[in-house]
């Protein structure tokens, strides 16, 4: 019964993302819309390694600024076709976050944060100054793939684009959560020391999680750069990107399969809906700091856990419908008193 | 006992100016229940942390069945078989206590990796040593709202699952109540006697007088004296280290 509810809700929410293009009242909003879900993709590919294993990148905009790049240049430079362009940066990034991940993996918490952060700035100081080759502030512009298409065709042909880079990076995810991978993963996020006595190879796994985290990531900066056609350092490697996918992946619920896709909606959505409200000033900055502060302060653990915290209270409670034994009454009292005595 | 089980020879661990650790050099009785014990601060949860990898050594070898397994990786101590646990007792808060015993399988390759966590056969394997233990009732309960007794039941649970020859347990008996005391302590002795070895930290001195058949006691980072309990207790350089005198 409730695997029928919870397969009917994601067919809902299937069929109500998917159709968007279709009820979009004009391209402007379709745009948007192209916009959020990108922002969907770098949250979920995110949270295979925020998620899994407790790590908080802040620079992931760094795979989501090498991934445009590698692909705008492979084929502004190179040119090569764009979607093995896509293709390539998406290998390319994978072998770069081997020994990135190598390094930036030895240190854990805080340390972390900064090396993530230390990262994304790095590479905008060099996509800056390297003005030969990435074109610097002045930007780089990444030809089209469907040149005869009209700009609103473009829009709706990306966003079904993004939605199955969404829905494999959703498929990975869930099949590591399921598995004894992502078992591993997670108590690296609970106790990394205690995992690693328990025999979890924990190293190994964390810097397969970061490389498929970054490759997903990259895959999404490669889309949006073939979407866009337009890339500058300053907004492909911004901390502000980097800052979105966290506050996204957290608002959500990090522990949950759609937690980031769902921030990813409702971030995303005030975010682009802040940008029209306020235009060129920079309030809707703060308006998505006090976001984030909220969530922080109420939601600690993402709008998911909340919101089902609050539909358990509604439901009929357990001991009321099953019939117990005197026996099983008596042990479950006893483990009962034991959890409340903890709490 | 000609069997060679866990022998340390010369490890020595330096925190700035401490010597933790100091030239230490103990084999361990293969097979037996091994008790460790000494005044606070006489290094034996450092020495525990160099012996599992946690810590690298500055000098000295750890040895275990013949073979050298200095400075590893503690999952690799953990593959070597000895499993460990932790003083104050770590668990998974935030994973149910099913989900704690399954995460020390050991998965074998890529399919191993990716196959589901919850693997009815492992899922019985760990249901097993949860009822052994006493909380398989409790499966289903996040590990964060176990009482401290149940937690370290869970503990023992999770390090049992992954299959080790030779356990260490760090405080097994520290702030838990004395019916649980007796429970552990039997536990212990039914794992000893299915061919398990034990090597115990210990300060519930009555405990370990009772439990063990050999006795290594610590002092400034390095064993004073080992024998017996009996022998151990009367013996001059123990009380001086204990008392002072």
């Amino acid at each position: 019964m409730r695997n029928v509810s919870k397969f009917a809700a994601l067919l809902t929410g299937a069929v109500a993302l998917l159709s968007f293009p279709l009820w979009s009242p004009n391209p402007y909003i379709t745009s948007a819309g192209v916009v959020v879900l990108s922002y969907a993709v770098l949250s979920t590919s995110w949270n295979f390694v925020g998620g899994f294993t407790g790590y908080m990148s802040l620079g992931h905009a760094a795979w989501f600024g090498l991934g445009a790049y590698g692909t705008g240049l492979l084929i502004a430079r190179a040119g090569v076709p764009s979607f093995l362009a896509l293709g390539l940066a998406g290998v390319i990034v994978a072998l770069l976050a081997v020994p990135i991940g190598i390094a930036a993996l030895r240190v854990r918490g805080a340390s972390f944060v900064i090396v993530s952060i230390a990262l994304v700035l790095v590479l905008l100081l060099v996509f800056q100054s390297w003005r030969s080759f990435t074109g610097g502030s002045d930007g780089l512009v990444v030809p089209r793939p469907f040149p005869d298409l009209l700009r609103p065709e473009h829009h709706v042909v990306f966003f079904y684009l993004f939605a199955v880079l969404l829905a494999v990076a959703l498929l990975a995810w869930w099949t590591i959560d399921r598995s004894r991978f992502g078992l591993g993963l997670k108590a690296i996020r609970e106790d990394e020391d205690k995992a690693q006595s328990l025999g979890v190879p924990t190293f190994a796994y964390k810097l397969v999680a970061f490389v498929v985290s970054a490759t997903f990531t990259a895959l999404g900066g490669g889309l949006y750069a073939l979407w866009f056609g337009d890339l500058d350092p300053i907004f492909q490697f911004s901390i502000l990107i980097g800052s979105y996918m966290v506050l996204m992946a957290l608002l959500g619920g990090v522990r949950h399969l759609f937690g980031p896709l769902l921030g990813a909606l409702l971030v995303g959505i005030a975010i682009e809906y802040f940008k029209m409200s306020y235009g060129d000033t920079q309030f809707h900055l703060v308006a998505t700091g006090l976001l984030l502060a909220v969530v922080v302060l109420f939601m600690p653990d993402g709008v998911i856990p909340a919101v089902a915290g609050l539909l358990q209270r509604f439901r009929p409670q357990q001991s009321s419908i099953r019939e117990v034994t005197a026996a099983d009454l008596l042990e479950q009292n006893r483990s009962e008193t034991k959890v409340e005595a903890r709490r | 006992m000609s069997e060679q089980g866990l022998t340390t020879v010369e490890l020595t661990k330096t925190f700035g100016g401490v010597c933790a650790v100091d030239h230490a050099s103990v084999a361990f009785h293969h097979g037996r229940i091994n008790a460790v014990i000494g005044p606070n601060g006489s290094g034996k949860t450092t020495f525990f942390n160099c012996v599992t990898g946690m810590i690298r050594p500055d000098s000295g070898t750890v040895a275990y069945r013949g073979r050298d397994v200095t400075g590893r990786a503690p999952h690799r101590i953990a593959a070597a078989g000895i499993g460990r646990s932790f003083q104050l007792c770590r668990i998974f808060p935030r994973m149910t206590v099913r989900e704690n015993v399954l995460a020390a399988v050991r998965p074998r390759g890529l399919a191993g990796l990716l196959r589901s966590a919850h693997d009815p056969a492992q899922v019985e394997r760990a249901r097993g040593w949860l009822r052994r233990v006493g909380i398989d009732h409790l499966e289903d309960v996040e590990a964060r709202d176990l009482s401290y007794g149940q937690q370290k039941l869970l503990e023992l649970a999770g390090v049992l699952m992954a299959d080790p020859e030779t356990i260490m347990l760090d405080e097994p008996a520290g702030g838990v109540n004395p019916a649980l005391i007796d429970r552990i302590a039997a536990l212990v002795r039914e794992l000893n006697g299915e061919g398990r070895t034990f090597i115990v930290v210990e300060h519930n001195m009555e405990l370990v007088m009772s439990l063990s058949d050999h006795v290594v006691v610590f002092d400034r980072g390095r064993p004073i004296a080992e024998g017996p309990p009996d022998s151990v207790r009367s013996d001059p350089a123990v009380l001086e280290a204990y008392l002072g005198v």
